[in-house]
């Protein structure tokens, strides 16, 4: 009894877990490097592919790490942190994602003897922003601006910039086919700078080679009724009405209803709903259109109708498909068939309907107001399209952003190692502890040569020291990784080129996250609300009545 | 046992079940013990090389923080002395909104003081009674301590402001406090209304994006919503606003009605008519002068194809509080539904535009001409943790400025102030007769603890550093504050770090009467929990 009453200390809830110290620093650094090591070996134009099984029974194959991280379902809350930076870096630039964890993760491996020997994290992290502060004016220093060019030259260095990107992915094969593709496309959406006004559509069939861009709007055949193969399927230069209403005989208005007392008008009622329908049609015809499309659906009816008149009609066009023809031919779409104006009315080169694999496409090009663009992708299997998709949308966003900032830096490892160099030389010039830790930091950023050696299966440790070697006699700041011959070559020289705010983007957030993570001394995680129970059986305080705490126990502290 | 021992004294008062602890031993001491637990978790967070906590709350919501309003409030405390240090704690964030961490921690420092004290021999009131004339007498030396001529300040000037906050935002997010606090400090000038002690917090507005980095924050005159306009309209210039607070669209009955229609001349007519009163609707708000149309509900297709017709741009705010804000802005008055606006009604804006910022698309709502009342503080980072970390130290910020309105007073940071209580309530607790006197000094040097701290967490040798304080006070330097970044002491008024005088007047006023408040309780009686469903099911052995 007496050990009963023994008065205790229960601060936290029960089932409360919490870690503190240096250990659990530590402990997050390792989780941490766990996940880096998994995307590890996609890095780089040798980088091997992940397949991912989901529990839905869904296969993915990719080597972008921010689709790999997302899957990877971490519950780690610090490596959680390493799936953030990659989305971020995903959405910010759009490409190297893969970096960015590699570097986050290389960060923290290198500081892990630091904080083992018993350097407070604070020390630090200071010397880690310091680091990226002085790394990220570095590449300012070293990026070349790529303005003022005219637009063909200009074009071929933002190919440049898109075959790095997709020198990485699986399509690298066909990468300076795909490059071209994606900056025509870029340059078609112009200023404009929406994302979603470039299209992909994606048929399985046929190769990489039969892939091709539409200066405009491109989009499967929608379902349609009998009437529409009498439609003519190719215009020049034809009109375009865009409509967000069904063109179908049906009940005008929900909330109506009809009383008759009289039978006779019964007909009059059934003359009315095809006069409203007919009345509807005629517009469209009046408007002076010859292309008729339309979000709702568009009813035999009024397919036959449009037949007899040699308009082309597609009702259920997708809202993004419709809003892409209407930003490419100048056209607005119209909730009313009243009082079309010229002025909504789209209008485009020349349309035509065309067969891709074993589906038929609308094609709408030439369009005046330019501004979108369509990729038709060709490809075997569907995992290798879809792979295909998301590489092409890497390499967009890379093109994007280098046509924004137009600035570039060498790729292929080579601003790693100026960097690194830079970062050495000038860690020498402190006194203290930061000179171990700039170095360490320095240190961190050959990752990337490294592991693209590594990938590519040539001896690390030999071109590394090669190009330190090359890098240090003060004229090689442009060389890397040659990844054709396993040597080191002028990457500048070789068109390797990266827009240098995918770089910065890259060690400001893998900095970030490193330092979020060093910082952290103590995780203390509340049992969840939901599934308390589950918890409580896993962890149990053995069932004492909660909260009302007996046998004496002092807080749970691991 | 068949003989059960008779229940005695107050056992036998209540019902079966209860519990009761009593006396010292039981019931103070173990009160101490649990309060010095819970500030051996914030401790660590305080300055500005405190560490984060990681928490993972009952939601599986990830908080990395040092914040320690943040920490307390997702740790779920349960042992009811430590709730009380968490409630000062959290009327310190409420009152002041910052300072939370020292209220924590001093208010163990002087409770684990005071368990010394009581296995000296002294009862706890003598305890409660010395400490109350500690803080009585704190108070007047920190009002001495106060900075000359600080009651006075300009809370336009930006530099004074920054010099105010820095110390404030340091503690959350060191290392970038130099590009924090002019952006703080913009935002909450340029919203500072006529009578400063009216500023409202509200209208600093926070807007987090991830991607980017620091550098890439920015403040912007004016809302930024985060969502796309619902037309093709994207940008519009100088624009009067108009804003609905129902949606724009065709009204219906509440009641279920139906149109009862007779004829095929009505039925061919009941659409056509419909139409025309929309297009009726959004001509007279067009031909008011509007160009922006804001709803704060749905939007429908045919009042939004004949927005697009007449050129208005769209937005929808569902939110009840951000339309309140984007009226305020704009100075629209809301208008209940779809009617023709009256011209005061109407807001204005000078530009409002759809951009991307790091892959998302969000409405920005410009206004630099005066009379604007809200600004938006963007704030880009790599990931949300980040962000949620760097919006409370610029909430932070903003609280220290709206404190700085009432009262611009400051002291000497960087435990300067502590060191010098410390030293001068020593001197005091000389002059006390009685057992005041142990209490008093006992008090006094609890305020090491902030030096101490302070110390440890930039990894450097406490006891020298407080014992070179006490040396360079005493020999008259009472602006003697530690330099982190060096590892020295040194003469804060040239370091430029200052503290608000009202966010330590509270946090040590709020301590002490928790300390107290603890102190006071010689006996704790826990009822037995009411049944109901039973949450924490019976198992085996605890796994540590």
């Amino acid at each position: 009894m007496a050990a009963m009453m023994q008065p205790q200390i229960i601060l936290l809830k029960e089932g409360t877990d919490t870690a503190q110290g240096k250990a659990q620093v530590v402990s997050n650094i390792n989780a941490c490097t766990a996940v880096a090591d998994s995307v590890r070996s996609t890095l780089g134009p040798r980088g091997m592919d992940k397949l991912i099984h989901d529990d839905k029974g869904n296969t993915t194959i990719s080597n972008d790490g921010a689709t790999i991280m997302k899957l990877l379902d971490i519950v780690h809350p610090a490596a959680k942190i390493l799936v953030d930076i990659a989305k971020s870096q995903d959405s910010e630039v759009g490409d190297g994602t893969t970096t960015v964890v590699l570097l986050a993760g290389e960060f923290l491996k290198e500081a892990k003897p630091f904080i083992e020997d018993g350097v407070h994290s604070q020390n630090l992290i200071r010397s880690y922003r310091t680091a990226s502060n002085l790394a990220i004016n570095k590449i300012r220093d070293l990026s070349v601006s790529i303005e003022g060019k005219s637009l063909e030259e200009k074009k071929t260095l933002l190919a440049k910039c898109a075959e790095t990107t997709l020198s990485s992915k699986l399509i690298g094969g066909e990468k300076e086919f795909f490059a071209l593709m994606v900056v025509d496309a870029v340059l078609a959406i112009g200023d404009g700078d929406r994302l979603n006004l470039i299209g992909i559509k994606k048929v399985p069939g046929g190769t990489m080679r039969d892939s091709f861009l539409v200066n405009g709007v491109a989009f499967k055949k929608t379902f349609s009724y009998a009437g529409f193969e009498q439609q003519p399927k190719s215009f020049v230069k034809p009109k375009i009405l865009l409509l967000n209403i069904e063109l179908e005989l049906k009940s005008e208005k929900e909330n109506a209803e009809i009383r008759l007392s009289d039978p006779s008008q019964y007909q009059s009622i059934v003359d009315a709903e095809w006069n409203i329908i007919y009345d509807k049609l005629d517009k469209c015809v009046q408007s002076g259109a010859k292309i008729v499309l339309s979000r709702l659906a568009i009813g035999d009816l009024a397919t036959q109708y449009f037949a007899d008149r040699d308009i082309f009609c597609a009702g259920r066009v997708t809202e993004e498909d419709l809003q892409r023809v209407a930003a490419a031919t100048g056209g607005t779409v119209q909730t009313s068939v009243n009082n079309v104006i010229d002025e909504v009315l789209g209008y485009c080169e020349l349309f035509e309907e065309k067969q891709v694999g074993n589906e038929r496409f609308n094609i709408f090009s030439g369009c005046p107001a330019g501004q979108t663009a369509t990729i038709v992708l060709r490809g075997g299997a569907d995992q290798f399209i879809d792979e295909a998709e998301r590489s092409l949308h890497d390499a967009i966003m890379i093109v994007r952003r280098a046509v924004k900032n137009s600035t570039v830096v060498a790729g292929g490892g080579a601003i790693d190692m100026e960097i690194s160099r830079y970062l050495r030389q000038h860690a020498r010039t402190i006194a203290g502890k930061s000179q171990l830790f700039i170095n360490s930091y320095a240190k961190a950023l050959e990752v990337i040569p490294r592991q693209l050696c590594d990938n590519a299966g040539f001896d690390a440790t030999d071109v590394l020291n090669k190009l330190r070697q090359k890098h240090a006699s003060g004229e090689g700041a442009n060389y890397g990784v040659d990844i054709n011959t396993g040597g080191i070559a002028d990457s500048f020289a070789n068109f390797v080129w990266e827009p240098s705010v995918v770089k910065i983007n890259a060690i400001n957030a893998a900095t970030e996250a490193a330092c979020l993570i060093l910082s952290v001394d103590e995780t203390v995680k509340n049992p969840k609300s939901e599934s308390a129970q589950g918890e409580a059986a896993a962890s149990a305080m053995a069932g004492r009545g909660r909260g009302l705490p007996r046998g004496g126990r002092g807080m749970r502290r691991r | 046992m068949v003989f059960h021992m008779q229940p005695y004294g107050i056992q036998g008062l209540l019902k079966e079940g209860h519990k009761h602890l009593s006396g010292l031993d039981e019931a103070v001491l173990k009160n101490i013990d649990a309060c010095k637990q819970l500030t051996l978790i914030t401790r660590t967070s305080l300055g500005p090389n405190g560490m984060n906590k990681m928490i993972i709350n009952h939601l599986d919501k990830l908080f990395v923080t040092n914040d320690a309003a943040t920490i307390v409030n997702e740790l779920e405390v349960q042992h009811p002395a430590a709730k009380i240090l968490v409630l000062a704690g959290k009327a310190q964030q409420e009152e002041i909104g910052d300072g939370a961490n020292l209220t924590i921690s001093f208010a163990g420092e002087i409770l684990q003081n005071a368990e010394e004290l009581i296995r000296m021999g002294l009862h706890p009131s003598e305890i409660i009674s010395g400490y109350t004339k500690a803080i009585n007498k704190t108070i007047e030396l920190l009002e001495e301590l106060v900075e000359e001529g600080s009651e006075n300040m300009d809370v336009r000037s930006k530099v004074e402001v920054v010099s105010r906050m820095k110390a404030a935002v340091s503690s959350k997010r060191f290392g970038e406090e130099d590009i924090l606090c002019p952006l703080i400090a913009d935002a909450c000038i340029q919203v500072c209304p006529k009578n400063p002690a009216n500023f409202n917090v509200d209208n600093v507005r926070i807007v987090k994006l991830v991607g980017g980095g620091l550098h890439n924050c920015s403040v912007v005159r004016g809302m930024i919503l985060k969502n796309d306009a619902i037309g093709s309209i994207k940008k519009v210039e100088k624009a009067k606003i108009v804003v609905f607070t129902g949606g724009v669209d065709t009204s219906a009955t509440e009641t279920k009605g139906t149109v009862l229609i007779q004829n095929a001349e009505q039925l061919e007519k009941y659409a056509k008519t419909e139409e025309a009163k929309v297009e009726e609707l959004i001509k007279a708000v067009a031909d008011s002068g509007a160009k922006v149309v804001v709803s704060g509900a749905a939007v429908g297709e045919m009042a939004l194809h004949f927005c697009e017709r007449y050129k208005l741009m769209v937005l929808k705010i569902s939110s009840k509080f951000e339309l309140r804000r984007f009226c305020r802005t704009t100075g629209a008055v809301a208008l209940l539904k779809l009617c023709p606006p009256n011209p005061d009604n109407l807001g204005y804006a000078d530009s409002v535009s759809v951009e991307e910022i790091g892959g998302a698309r969000v409405t920005i709502v410009k206004n630099d001409e005066a009379g604007n009342s809200v600004t938006t503080v963007v704030l880009r980072g790599s990931t949300d943790s980040i962000l949620d970390d760097l919006e409370r130290a610029v909430d932070d910020g903003v609280n220290t400025y709206k404190a700085m309105c009432r009262d611009s007073r400051i002291l000497p940071g960087a435990a300067a102030t502590e060191i010098e209580l410390a030293r001068k309530l020593k001197e005091f607790s000389f002059k006390e007769t009685g057992l005041d006197q142990y209490a008093i000094a006992k008090f006094a040097e609890s305020f090491e603890m902030v030096p101490k701290i302070l110390a440890d967490n930039a990894g450097l040798n406490a006891m020298e550093i407080i014992s070179s304080l006490y040396a360079e006070h005493a020999s008259g330097n009472t602006k003697v504050g530690i330099d982190i970044e060096e590892g020295v002491c040194k003469d804060v008024s040239n370091l430029n770090i200052w503290d608000l005088y009202v966010t330590k007047f509270f946090a040590l006023k709020y301590a002490t009467d928790a300390a107290c408040t603890v102190l006071r309780v010689d006996q704790i009686i826990m009822s037995k929990p009411a049944g109901g469903p039973k949450r924490d099911q019976p198992a085996g052995m605890d796994e540590d």
